[in-house]
């Protein structure tokens, strides 16, 4: 009775989180793909998206993917054999144990039937599988220490569940030959145990088993000119099916950036755990937002994450999605006047123009705002009483970036500049020619020479810098110039 | 044999593939040995102008990792070759800060003193390889074919780091392509920058940077323009193609762009597949029609 009870309300709270998660997969979205589309409509895509792969050559596909990716899982062997064996262990034997014990009743085989004390044996074997799985999975986290491979409490939950589960259970097996009160007790809590972890499955890190299939199977025939709609699906069942494996994290090409500036975002891994808190509740501190801001933009865009992703997430689109919502934020983001903008300006067709324009118009005027250069400003005597020494000292000697003090104002470097000969009307279009950006610096004028627009136009091609017959390091200057006044804007 | 540790970055795999494997069946004819390593990250290239101290402590530890194996570096990338140059200057010139990165780069397990030799590919190709062994190597020269040299900032300058060839008259590049048979035309705008630092930021400007030496180029008669950086090859393949449908230029008016080791394979005989030559996206297989059919005789 209270068995039949417990089961009851365990397979009640599943059903209520996988409806809910499902639910969230077609109501909430990372980016703004789906804006103007209901619910309703991403149900109806998807309908249609299914019925368009039931052809010959997409099931070939998805049956391939079944059989290496979800089946064999390859793609994680081809990565790290050790992380490949523990997820086998568990994976196989959690599988066994699933089918043929906690299912004993629905699942009948005759074959074990017959066999009875084997079939126990079994039981014990697989325990023993999935225990030796998570003894590697708590010495990959803990004693091997994998490189920025960060431990989440979900982590250690799914670890600690599962071998609560399998020790219970083999505690039952050896106990029910003694005791018959003891083992009544041990039954219940192994009882108890499981169906916690059934209740709250879809809630956790272990929903995985059913999202990560979806997301290979999923990606194998979807690509970014699928219907937006299900694009949109797709990235929310995408952040179900990240195990916060650090795989991603691991291979990422700006991993060192993380290690300098100490932000979490940076890696791959972590912006998924903020994105799975940021679809529920898109209001965040400005904090936050600064962080996660930086984080999504540090990205060379190298593919290189989605290419290792064991779950098959295609983060390169997902980061696509949520970077430009989360920039479109009044925030301005520094990072967007570097070559990391360079991937955004590549793909500016599939961004909106006033959702492209906005955030870079934000930071451009942030940043060069630091003076007036009117005409009649620039024609008004300077004031030389508050040369900012300090300011000419942050430009450090390592480059010899003080060699601004051998300027003669030849104006060389604004000659050969390729982007003020690009404007006709280069000083209304860029404030400052380099030339008059150098004798700011010299003259100690801080606002100056970090406001003008020439500095964020700056290529950094070197021309100026090879030609000037002085030997200041122009283009250097500029490079500290930029940091300066990112800093004093922070 | 020769033999160096490769340094593709960020962009080649993810976007210019082409390059790589273009300029690994070049090294395969050439007997030059490539060493993979999966460790190398980011130049640090991008960080230049947002974190002095990420930028450096980036390419140190590519710089240490290539130093770890003993092997001198081959970079593909122009950028990434400016990057890894500037920072193994930056630390050469200062001993607090060299003990800074290598404090840095033990938490690793790494060091790094200098040792490595940071090299572009067509200096390999022109010092290490030299002319005189890749001429040994064409089997089908071009003929009555013009090509643009695109020389790249960030190798050519700042010139007293890089140290890659004279920075206001260049001639390494130009004699690569001479000696696949092409002529290398002189065009006025040659040593400028493509404008590809200033995509995503200003892509008016970019564009406008972009186009001026396209047009050039064009009017100095050059069939291709050719470059040796992924940014460059992006700019003149991929912004060229949006250029030409956003900008409503003409498309007989395009001058497509090609990666050096495209050109140099296929005088050397290499098939288009291992060329990567449909990879780009505005058509260069007419490349092939430029190739001297008198030779098979």
């Amino acid at each position: 009775m209270l068995y039949t009870f417990m089961v009851y309300i365990a397979l009640s709270i599943f059903g209520i989180g996988l409806i809910y998660s499902l639910s969230n997969w077609f109501r909430l979205t990372v980016g703004s793909n789906a804006d103007g589309t209901t619910t309703g409509n991403r149900i109806s895509a998807a309908f249609k998206g299914i019925a368009s792969i039931l052809n010959k050559e997409k099931l070939t596909i998805l049956g391939k993917v079944f059989v290496q990716d979800i089946l064999l899982q390859k793609h994680i062997k081809k990565q790290d054999r050790l992380r490949w064996i523990m997820h086998m262990l568990i994976f196989t034997a959690f599988m066994f144990l699933l089918v043929f014990h906690a299912f004993d009743k629905i699942i009948k085989t005759p074959i074990f039937n017959r066999f009875y004390l084997s079939m126990n044996l079994w039981l014990v074997l697989a325990g023993l599988m999935v225990l030796t799985g998570l003894g590697v999975a708590l010495y990959r986290r803990y004693i091997l220490k994998v490189s920025r491979l960060k431990t989440s409490g979900m982590d250690l939950y799914t670890i600690l569940i599962i071998a609560a589960i399998i020790l219970s259970g083999m505690l039952m097996e050896i106990i029910k030959l003694g005791s018959y009160d003891s083992y009544q007790t041990i039954w219940w809590l192994h009882i108890f145990l499981s169906l916690l972890a059934l209740a709250l499955l879809p809630f956790s890190k272990m929903f995985h088993m059913f999202t990560t299939p979806l997301s290979l199977l999923a990606n194998a025939v979807m690509d970014e000119n699928s219907d937006p709609a299900n694009i949109a699906t797709k990235q929310m069942m995408e952040l179900d099916a990240c195990t916060h494996c650090d795989t991603c994290s691991k291979h990422c090409s700006v991993a060192v950036a993380y290690d300098t500036l100490g932000n979490d975002n940076i890696l791959p891994s972590e912006r998924m755990t903020f994105l799975k808190e940021y679809v529920a509740n898109k209001n965040i501190s400005t904090k936050k937002l600064a962080a996660i801001q930086q984080g999504i933009y540090l990205c060379t865009n190298c593919d290189r994450c989605t290419v290792v992703c064991p779950a098959g997430i295609n983060l390169r689109e997902l980061w696509f999605s949520a970077r430009e919502a989360l920039i479109q934020k009044k925030l301005p983001v520094d990072l967007m006047l570097t070559p990391f903008s360079y991937f955004r300006g590549l793909n500016h067709q599939r961004i909106g123009q006033k959702q492209y324009d906005i955030p870079l118009a934000t930071v451009k005027n942030t940043l060069t705002s630091g003076d007036d250069f009117s005409q009649a400003t620039l024609d008004a005597p300077i004031v030389l009483d508050h040369g900012d020494n300090e300011f000419q000292n942050a430009l450090g000697i390592s480059e010899r970036t003080e060699s601004f003090n051998y300027c003669f104002s030849c104006e060389n470097c604004s000659t050969v500049c390729p982007v003020v000969i690009n404007y006709a009307d280069s000083q209304q279009s860029l404030d400052l020619l380099p030339h008059q950006i150098i004798r700011s610096v010299a003259l100690g004028l801080k606002d100056m020479a970090t406001g003008s627009k020439m500095l964020w136009n700056c290529l950094t091609c070197y021309q100026c810098q090879e030609h000037c017959p002085q030997g200041v390091k122009v283009t250097d200057i500029f490079n500290k110039l930029k940091l300066i006044s990112i800093e004093d804007h922070k | 044999m020769m033999k160096y540790t490769l340094f593709v970055g960020c962009n080649i795999p993810a976007r210019v593939q082409q390059y790589e494997l273009a300029a690994r069946s070049v090294a395969n004819r050439l007997g030059i040995e490539l060493v993979e390593n999966q460790e190398y990250k980011c130049c640090g290239y991008p960080m230049q102008n947002s974190d002095n101290k990420t930028f450096l402590m980036m390419a140190a530890r590519n710089l240490a990792l290539a130093e770890k194996e003993g092997l001198d570096m081959m970079v593909l990338c122009k950028c990434c070759f400016g990057s890894l140059k500037k920072a193994a200057h930056q630390i050469k010139q200062d001993a607090a800060l060299q003990k800074e990165v290598n404090t840095f780069l033990a938490k690793e397990g790494l060091s790094y003193s200098g040792k490595t030799a940071i090299k572009h590919f067509l200096s390999i190709l022109f010092h290490d390889v030299g002319i005189k062994k890749i001429k040994e190597t064409i089997s089908s020269p071009f003929t009555d074919l013009n090509i643009a040299t695109h020389y790249g900032c960030h190798a050519l300058r700042p010139s007293d780091v890089t140290q890659f060839d004279n920075p206001v008259n260049p001639s390494l590049f130009d004699d690569l392509v001479k000696v696949t048979g092409a002529k290398s035309v002189e065009w006025s705008l040659q040593l400028e920058c493509c404008g590809a630092p200033l995509m995503g930021v200003n892509d008016k400007l970019s564009m406008d940077l972009a186009g001026k030496k396209l047009a050039d180029c064009k009017a100095a008669n050059a069939d291709y323009i050719c470059v040796g950086c992924p940014y460059c090859q992006m700019q003149f393949d991929r912004i060229q193609n949006l250029m030409l449908s956003e900008r409503g230029q003409k498309q007989n008016n395009e001058i497509p762009s090609i990666v050096y080791p495209q050109l140099l394979g296929l005088a050397m005989g290499i098939s288009e597949e291992a060329l990567g030559l449909k990879m780009n996206m505005l058509d260069i297989t007419t490349l092939e029609s430029y190739i001297q059919t008198e030779t098979e005789n």
